[in-house]
This record gives structure tokens, sequence and C-alpha cells, in this order.
């Protein structure tokens, strides 16, 4: 039981750091930094 | 502090500095692609790699498909090593101690640990994990995530170099050339010589001796009554360390063989192998700065850097010095100045000896313990928890800085690349210009993108030190009380989060709370701090570079050196000096009064 909750914990994780790889660039959006 | 002590420091810093070019340059060759000597062996290794795994070696990434990449493969490799630990018992490979799996709460915490480069270890190595754990689970987390640092590190210095570019290269090119090429070989020749020294590289038993003066001891029994046993044997530890010591130095990873860390005569047994291994500690992270100068066409930008770090490590090593220098106030009528037996003989170091290796001295700790958390390498041959307050508050701080005091191999740079972005801002600010990097204009995305990864860092390290002060299942793993065991706690969190894996080992955290709080700390301090750092690196990838002018800042300077130092320090000084003062400033006070806790 444990492992399935640590595999869930560690999934949601780095689920969680993919999301915010895309938050980061949308952030960027429009703007005319380039 | 003696002469001696000095002279060894010295020693070191021009070994470091002598070093640091051709590996520098070496690596830069590496990373672009160019031509090196051990092309004929290893290219074909390279090519079979990318053609089992179906890698297209010449695909171009951004900086999201490169991030995702890595945290794909950090994923992955966790999960893995979670596996081997909770099924050790089962495999029949490796385990001549028969050991029984690692729970889970542990194996979680040390799968975390292992992936972020940190190794944190809440165990005993030699009690708890097989050698097929050792060598499967932890040694190859100490190549990858070494290995992934660097190229993290080489992806922002693409940021800079490139211009109007989309991509920041391969992830898994860079993966698999930053071990090939750099790791391996290195760590092959270092194995042998940590073994010409007498580190242990074996996969025997334990070995059972026998005591030549036997101990006899008084305990408390199972009916808790005093007890009398006579101790007359001794269990060896044995195992594969020499291989695991190697890139457990050089890819500053940290995580021991054995519980003592570089402090074991297995681990460590004479001054050159101490030596070597500061020395590997900050060998990659001191090369990656000629790196950058050289991918950047700006060689001395990346000398400008080196000497940031350089003016860093040495305020830290002076000051750990003296500290453990002193005289402890509360040894009273015990004579702890240096005992001299002649000229240049000294029967005695002078100073705190609590928790140290005599055969290593107090130089030498100090300078250990000064390297292993300014990089973030954890590797201790010193106890931490034993230094001085003003001892312990220089490593601390070290940690608290960012890990940019040469750094984690490639974290280390990546780290005080931020800071030089930050800098470079404020340079602009103080003037009144757009500010620029090398040609590439710092505006806002970049600046919103640095403040986040210097953000993350304090708020989970303040934010589960605060909560742990609060709860019993935070105070129950105290072994001191008062001001020092504030400091166990923020340490805890600081090298969790500082992926350094050091520890105030007083504190026991192999508990269900601090392996949680402590592996979210890790992979956080990791991870939610990569994402940030990509997102400059591409978002700098793909601007123009503008010519240089007047209102120029330049990178290569005495002036930009010192204003990056000054904005290092007032950023990590900012940030920590009150959850400081009310640990190691306030025992050093009190401890100065008279003053303890048990």
């Amino acid at each position: 039981m444990s492992d399935l909750v640590f595999f869930a914990a560690t999934f949601v994780f780095f689920l969680v750091a993919m999301l915010y790889v895309y938050g980061c660039q949308s952030l960027k959006g429009g703007r005319d930094d380039a | 502090m003696t002469p001696n002590g000095w002279l060894q420091i010295a020693v070191f810093f021009v070994l470091l500095l002598l070093a640091a070019r051709p590996m520098g340059l070496y690596m830069a060759q590496v990373y672009e692609r160019k031509k090196t000597w051990l092309d004929p062996v290893l290219g074909p290794v390279e090519r079979l790699l990318y053609r089992l795994t179906g890698v297209d070696a010449d695909a171009e990434m951004r900086w999201t498909e490169y991030g995702a990449a890595m945290l794909v493969f950090s994923f992955a490799s966790l999960l893995l090593t979670y596996a081997i630990e909770r099924l050790q018992h089962a495999i029949p490979l490796w385990n001549p101690q028969h050991l029984a799996a690692v729970e889970p709460y542990l194996a979680w915490n040390t799968a975390a640990s292992f992936t972020t480069n940190t190794n944190w270890q809440a165990y005993v190595p030699e009690q708890t994990m097989s050698y097929l754990t050792q060598m499967v689970g932890l040694a190859t987390h100490n190549f990858w995530s070494a290995a992934t640092g660097m190229a993290l590190a080489i992806a922002f210095i693409r940021g800079i170099s490139r211009r109007e570019s989309k991509t920041l290269g391969n992830f898994w090119v860079d993966l698999t050339r930053g071990t090939l090429w750099v790791l391996l070989p290195i760590c092959l020749v270092y194995s042998l010589a940590l073994v010409s020294q007498g580190v242990v590289q074996n996969l025997k038993p334990y070995d059972t001796v026998k005591l030549v003066e036997p101990q006899t001891i008084t305990a408390p029994g199972a009916d808790g009554k005093p007890a009398t046993t006579t101790i007359t044997t001794q269990t060896i530890a044995q195992g594969p360390a020499a291989s695991q010591e190697a890139i457990k130095m050089l890819g500053t990873n940290g995580g021991g063989f054995f519980n003592a860390n570089s402090a074991h005569p297995f681990e460590n047994p004479t001054p050159f192998s101490n030596l070597l291994q500061m020395l590997s500690i900050f060998l990659i992270p001191a090369g990656l700065c000629v790196t950058l100068g050289r991918m950047v066409g700006s060689p001395g930008h990346g000398w400008a850097v080196y000497a940031a770090m350089s003016v860093l490590w040495l305020a830290g090593v002076a000051t750990c010095y003296w500290a453990e220098a002193q005289p402890n106030p509360l040894l009273h009528g015990v004579d702890q100045r240096v005992l001299w037996a002649g000229p240049g003989h000294s029967l005695s170091s002078g100073g705190n000896m609590e928790g140290k290796e005599v055969r290593f001295g107090i130089a030498n700790s100090a300078l250990f313990a000064t390297i292993t958390t300014d990089a973030s390498c954890g590797a201790v041959n010193t106890m931490h928890d034993s230094l001085m307050p003003l001892g312990g508050l220089v490593a601390l701080s070290n940690i608290h800085l960012g890990e940019i005091i040469f750094g984690g191999v490639g974290a280390g740079m990546y780290g005080m690349l931020i800071f030089v972005i930050l800098s470079v801002f404020i340079a602009g600010l103080m003037v009144g210009r757009t500010p620029e990097y090398l040609g590439k204009k710092v505006q806002a995305f970049d600046v919103q993108m640095s403040m986040l990864y210097f953000l993350i860092f304090p708020v989970v390290i303040l934010g589960f030190a605060a909560v742990s002060v609060l709860i019993p299942a935070g105070l129950s793993s105290l072994s001191n009380h008062g001001p020092h065991g504030l400091t166990q706690i923020l340490y805890a969190y600081t090298s969790a989060a500082g992926n350094n894996g050091s520890a105030f080992a007083g504190l026991n955290a192999n508990t269900h709370w601090y392996n949680v709080t402590l592996a979210i700390t890790m992979l956080a301090g990791r991870f939610l701090m990569i994402v940030p750092m990509l997102a400059v690196a591409g978002n700098l990838a793909s601007k123009k570079i503008v010519p240089p002018s007047l209102g120029t800042f330049p990178v290569d300077s005495t002036l930009f050196t010192a204003l990056l130092t000054s904005v290092i320090v007032i950023v990590g000084a900012l940030t920590f000096f009150p959850a400081l003062s009310l640990g190691p400033v306030l025992e050093h006070l009190l401890l100065r009064a008279g003053i303890s806790f048990s």
C-alpha cells in the first residue's frame, strides 16, 4: 500500500513539475522580450 | 591556526587553479561535440547507445522539451531506485549480509535524495543497503544526477551564447556525453588511485575480527537493571567502496558508502586521499567557469565568475578555520592551545577537536567542511554537528547562498549565472539603462523567472523548518535543545533544498515526518528551481545580440566580480539572517557567556 502511495506522490510531483514548465512558458506569452 | 594549516589551504587553492583550465577546455570540446582523444573508444559506444534508445543526436530541443526530457528521465530513474531498495532482499545478487528490504518511507527519501544529487542519508549504509542497491540503485544515480546537472549548465551557457535560436541542445546527447567523456574516464582512474591508498573494493561478506583489547560496557538490560557485557569481536564492513567513492566526490553527490562517510578509514584512508577528495569536489565546477568563458567567447568573464567564487570560498574557509581553532570556552581547565614539540612540529593543532579525525586535524577538517558545503557535495570528514557555532554558521551559510561557490556539478554554474543575471539587472538599474549581459538584453521575463528561482529556495527551507519547530513530530528528533536544536532542523532543510546532503547528524531524520518532508524539499530544491532557470536560458537564446556600447557593463572586470560577490552576500544575508541569528549566532553568544543546552 505504501509503495502505491509513494508511486502516486512521485507521479504527482513530476506531473506538477511538467505543468510548471508549460506554466512558465505561458507566462512569457506575447511579451516583446525577444 | 598554524602556518602549516594555512600552507595546506594555499596548496589546495593553487592545485585547483592549475586543474581548472584543462578541465574546462576539455568539457567545452565534449559538449560542443568537437574532437577529443577519447573519441576512438567512446564514439562507437555513444552511437550504439543512441541506436538502442532511438535518440536522434542531431535533433535540437526547445527549453520546454529539454526540461521535459530531464523530468521524464528523473522520474523514471527515481522509481527504479525505489524499486531496487524495496526488492533488494528478493534479488539473489550481491547481498552477502542478507539485508532486508528498505522500509517505504526511507526508500522514498533515499530515492529522491540520490535522484536530486543530494545524497541525504537517513540510514546507516552498511546496515541497510545491499551491494546491489549501492551499485545499481545509488552509484548509478551519482553519475546520472551529476551528468544531468552538467547538461543543464551547458544548456544555460548555450542560451547565453546562441543568437535568435529557439533551442538549447539535446538533453539526451548532453547527458550521454557528460557521462561517457567526463565522469566515467576520470572515475576509472580516480577509483584506482583511491584503491592504491587503501579504499576497499570487493564484494565480500563483512569480516569479524577479535579485538586486541576486549571492551566492557555497562548498559540497562531488558529488565531495566544495569547489565555488564564484554565485547570481544568487531564486525568490519566491506564492499565496493572505491568505485562509489570516486563519483561520490567528482559528481558532488556526497553519499557515503559507510555511515562515517569520508571520516571512515576505508573511504578516506590517507592525507593524499583526503587532498584528492577535496580537489575532486571542486574540479568540474571550477572547470565549468573556463567552459563558460570558452563557449560564450569571453574567457575573461569565466575567470571573473571564478574569482567571485574564490573570494567567497576563501572567506568561508578562513572563518571556519579561525572558529574551529578557538578553544571551547566551556572546557575549563583543558589546555586547548597549539602544543609545540619543537620548530615545525606541533603535537596538537589546538582548538575544537570534537567530531574531528585526529589524522586530518583542524585545518583539513575546516577546509573539507567549507568545500563540501560550498559545493553541493555533502561528503564529510568531520562531524558538522560538532563544529563550533561559528564554524557551523559557515557551513550553513555556504548552502544558504545557493550552492554557487563553485557549487554542485552544473548546478553551481547555472545557479551562479542566475545571480549574474540579477547583478547585471541591478547594475542596469543603477545607471538607468536596459541591462545587457554579453549582448543580450535582460528584460522582464528573465528577471521574473530569476526571482522565482530565488524564492523557491527559502520558501521550502523556512516553511518546513518553521512547521518542524512547532510540532512534536519535528521536535522529537532533536538531540539538543535551545539554539543548537533550531540549527539542527534548519540545517536539515537547508541541506535538502540545496541538494547538499550533509547533516547536523544529532537530528534523527529517519522518521516519517522527516523522511517525507525532506524528500519533498529535495525534489522542490532541485526541479522547481531548474524549470525557471531553463526558462531564462530559453529566453536568452531567442534574443538578438546587441553590439557593446559605452553604457554596457563589462562582465569580465574586477568591478563585476565585486558587484556579483556583493549581490550574492546581500541576497543570502537578507533571506536567512533572522533564522541564523536565532540559531548559530545566538548559540555562539550564549557559549561565550558559559550557557549551553543539553
